[in-house]
């Protein structure tokens, strides 16, 4: 209560999630005053980016809940006619946690290894400079081998996103933070491969010319085919037929009447369309036109990481709203909302009044009566650090894959790797995501057998090294030997699974958030099941729409240089000489 | 377009509110004071180019927009930073003491190498002086930081405090460079590219998302 906050606002948001922290930048934008609040001492909610000891703080807190103090129903700051809403708990929300190891805490000290070398030889000269040099090889190995402890000493290189997302090169998101020019705060990468599983192996969908060239797994004439169904999408309009008739039917069904193979339909369906064979035709077709277009922007996918992983992008929102005025406040919970005639008046916070005309809420903290019927829909998530590549190749890629699962929403998997500032080298971050209809790990685990190596790795056997795997051939032998042998092989090229964190969340995109809340309190959803920021976008030009109907949504701001500021030029001195002054 | 610099350095500046940070900047970059200007609103970066044993450098000057009054700086603040000013008020006690804090704030968030110096500003102020020239020195010895006071308002040290910053950085980019020019096999470009509005020579207006769909396709049917 010491703190100077000033007590009254025309915009509160409490929760620095993406729709809200957009809404809160559009709102300081047109110079309303804005008071942005969030209950944790790190920006993003559900949409955050941690370092692995902030991981495992968030996972305590979330376990433990969170210690709710008595509420105080009564309070000399609420009137008569007004009537307190208690805010909701923000980690009631995340279940099913499961956390994994699969490397020693420890490994054998760098001494031991040495004594267990040195008394086991007693042998000439020549043998025992084998051994040390044997010794050293093993040393050497030993840095490729993964601890607990060691893993834990490199916990700040990672962002380790809850809710890892892809930017279209051409969607919403991309435009605003462009037209707002809100893009020079972030820094992104191009995701450089997309992948698709097919006849139990991993195989690369052909996005570029390049990859047109390159791939071997689809034929000339399939070329051509995939070429003029790719066209028909793209020039497509609604007053042309092509579509006529498959209104009602699956783009699946679609596909196959145009006699595509197998091949070329898992492709389109999965990779491109994003789809599944239950998707509607149409909604396929749209979103087949949506990864075209974006296409060739930025690079040879459509899709842009952002560096640091995607907890930056609320913050890039929040820092416009500062720059603008915007008054921040992190570790601050606001208690209850004021009501009053189905009109939020204020909230209450660390027992102050704070005024405001309107209240924008994440669905996160939002009281219970405010979410009426929100029905339980959830998220399946999957965060793992691995020791490779799903497919290594020379070069470090940045990897979407949608794992298709028969007669289900496919698993999202996206793989970033040390270059994008998410982990430190030697190591790989997958995130899964798919619908919640079990528990993560049930959801998940189509994906982890397929993907990934997930049994325990003592941490003193060897697995084969990423450079020399592609030499391996299997033994010869009788055929069920070699068949055998291969499968063993290709486990070992799997990544080995270091760390696993499961969880599930809730997802609310597609439910109606605002039946049961006062006129001018505005929920927002958090992260939804896509794999793009469109519904955040979309979610937060509707609510400042609502309450600045006549306002432009995020105008440019200026460049600094643009800005000429009146300066009280008497004030102090100029310069006594232009000459740059000369050190050493 | 050609470039005007030879190197771009990202600078920030760090300290409680009300110790100068944006009459520092506004010194600098501007040659002006202004007493004014309680809060930081709309300032969001100012650049001065200066030049240094030949060398053009773009200095890049980020304010913390208000940020720091309730320690909530985004850590996307700090993403890129090469060289860090905290800044404290000598007329101002607790602004000295919270320096530990953004120090322990700094490496929680900023890249290990970051330069830093500190700044004790407003010495212009003689009367209500609460921390001495020697605390401020002793503390940048305490974390083998450089130090300068200065007065953004007297225009004492302005310039030389960012001088000052800038050469240790060049300095460490100039050796960085030299160790990389025989680089470790696949380099180190770890950096990633800021958006711009790309349309580039095909401008195409409003259909250009589909249009240059169109493009790549076509460009790909004269592969087939």
């Amino acid at each position: 209560m010491e703190d100077d906050l000033p007590s009254k606002y025309e915009v509160i948001v409490i929760g620095t999630g993406m729709t809200e922290s957009i809404v809160a930048a559009a709102a300081s934008r047109i110079g309303k005053r804005v008071l942005h609040l969030d209950r944790n001492d790190y920006y993003g909610g559900m949409w955050a980016s941690f370092t692995f000891e902030a991981l495992q703080k968030w996972l305590d807190e979330c376990r433990n809940g969170k210690t709710e103090g008595s509420v105080k129903t009564s309070s000399p700051l609420v009137q008569d006619s007004e009537k307190s809403v208690t805010i909701g708990n923000q980690f009631s929300t995340v279940f099913n946690i499961e956390e994994k190891w699969f490397i020693p805490e420890k490994l054998p000290s760098v001494g031991n290894l040495l004594s267990a070398k040195n008394t086991q030889t007693e042998d000439s000269p020549k043998e025992s400079k084998d051994k040390q040099n044997e010794t050293e090889a093993t040393l050497k190995y030993n840095d490729k081998l993964w601890c607990q402890a060691k893993l834990k000493s490199l916990g700040r290189k990672f962002n380790l996103d809850l809710a890892p997302k892809l930017l279209f090169s051409r969607g919403t998101l991309v435009e605003l933070l462009i037209s707002s020019n809100i893009s020079r705060y972030a820094e992104f990468r191009c995701v450089n491969r997309i992948l698709t599983w097919q006849s139990d192996k991993l195989e690369t969908v052909p996005c570029s010319r390049a990859d047109v060239f390159a791939t071997k797994n689809v034929g000339l004439i399939e070329k051509r085919q995939l070429m003029q169904l790719l066209t028909l999408c793209v020039e497509y309009k609604p007053e042309n037929d092509e579509f006529k008739g498959f209104e009602d039917k699956t783009l699946k069904q679609y596909l196959e009447s145009k006699g595509l193979t197998e091949n070329l339909m898992h492709y389109v369906l999965y990779a491109i369309a994003m789809s599944n064979d239950t998707t509607p035709c149409m909604v396929g077709v749209e979103r087949t036109q949506r990864f075209l277009s974006s296409l060739g922007r930025y690079g040879n996918t459509p899709f842009l990481w952002p560096m640091y992983g995607t907890g930056e992008l609320p913050q890039c929102f929040c820092r416009l709203c500062a720059v603008f005025g915007g008054v921040y406040h992190l570790k601050r919970a606001a208690d209850s909302v004021i009501v009053e005639n189905n009109e939020c008046k204020a909230i209450l916070s660390d027992g102050s009044r704070l005024d405001c005309d309107h209240l924008v809420l994440g669905v996160a903290d939002a009281p219970p009566e405010f979410l009426g019927s929100v029905p339980k829909s959830g998220l399946s998530r999957g965060i793992f650090i691995i020791d490779r590549s799903i497919s290594t190749t020379d070069k470090e890629s940045l990897t979407l894959l949608q794992f298709p699962i028969k007669g289900k929403e496919p698993i999202t998997v996206i793989e970033a790797g040390p270059s994008t500032h998410v982990c430190p080298s030697g190591l790989y971050l997958l995130h899964m995501t798919t619908k919640q209809i079990d528990n993560a790990i049930n959801d998940l685990k189509p994906a982890v057998e397929a993907l990934l190596h997930s049994e325990y790795a003592d941490g003193t056997t060897s697995r084969i090294d990423t450079d020399t795997q592609a030499t391996q051939t299997p033994k010869e032998g009788d055929s069920s030997a070699t068949k055998t042998e291969f499968v063993i092989q290709n486990e070992a090229l799997k990544p080995q699974v270091l760390y696993a964190l499961y969880f599930n969340c809730p997802e609310t995109s597609e439910y109606d958030l605002s039946q049961n809340v006062p006129s001018n309190v505005h929920l927002c959803s958090g992260p939804d099941l896509e794999v793009d920021y469109e519904f955040a976008v979309k979610q937060a030009k509707s609510i400042f729409s609502k309450m600045y109907p006549d306002s432009e949504f995020l105008p440019r701001a200026p460049d600094p240089e643009e800005l000429s500021l009146e300066v009280d030029e008497a004030a102090g001195p100029p310069f006594q000489s232009s000459e740059e002054p000369k050190e050493e | 377009m050609a470039k005007t610099y030879d190197y771009l350095f990202k600078l920030l500046l760090i300290g409680d509110s009300g110790v100068g940070k944006t009459c520092v900047l506004f010194r600098f970059s501007e040659d002006a004071f202004n007493t004014t200007f309680i809060s930081t609103i709309g300032i969001d970066f100012k650049i001065r180019t200066i030049e240094m044993d030949g060398k053009k450098i773009k200095l890049q000057i980020w304010d913390t927009a208000g940020q720091e009054r309730f320690r909530t700086i985004t850590t996307a603040y700090y993403r890129g930073a090469m060289g860090i000013m905290l800044v404290y008020d000598v007329t101002n006690e607790k602004s000295f003491d919270n320096i530990k804090n953004w120090i322990r704030n700094i490496e929680e968030n900023a890249s290990a190498d970051v330069e830093k110096m500190l700044l004790g500003n407003k010495c212009e102020l003689s009367s209500g002086r609460q921390v001495s020239k020697e605390r401020g020195e002793q503390l940048a010895v305490e974390y083998g930081i450089k130090f300068m006071e200065t007065s953004a308002k007297a225009s004492v040290n302005v310039e030389e405090a960012f001088h000052t910053l800038a050469r240790d950085i060049k300095t460490k980019t100039e050796k960085k460079l030299k160790e990389a020019s025989n680089p470790p096999k696949g380099g180190v470009q770890s950096s990633g590219h800021h958006l711009r509005d790309n349309n580039g020579p095909k401008k195409l207006g409003q259909g250009g998302g589909s249009a240059a769909a169109l493009n790549w396709l076509s460009s790909r049917c004269t592969v087939l």
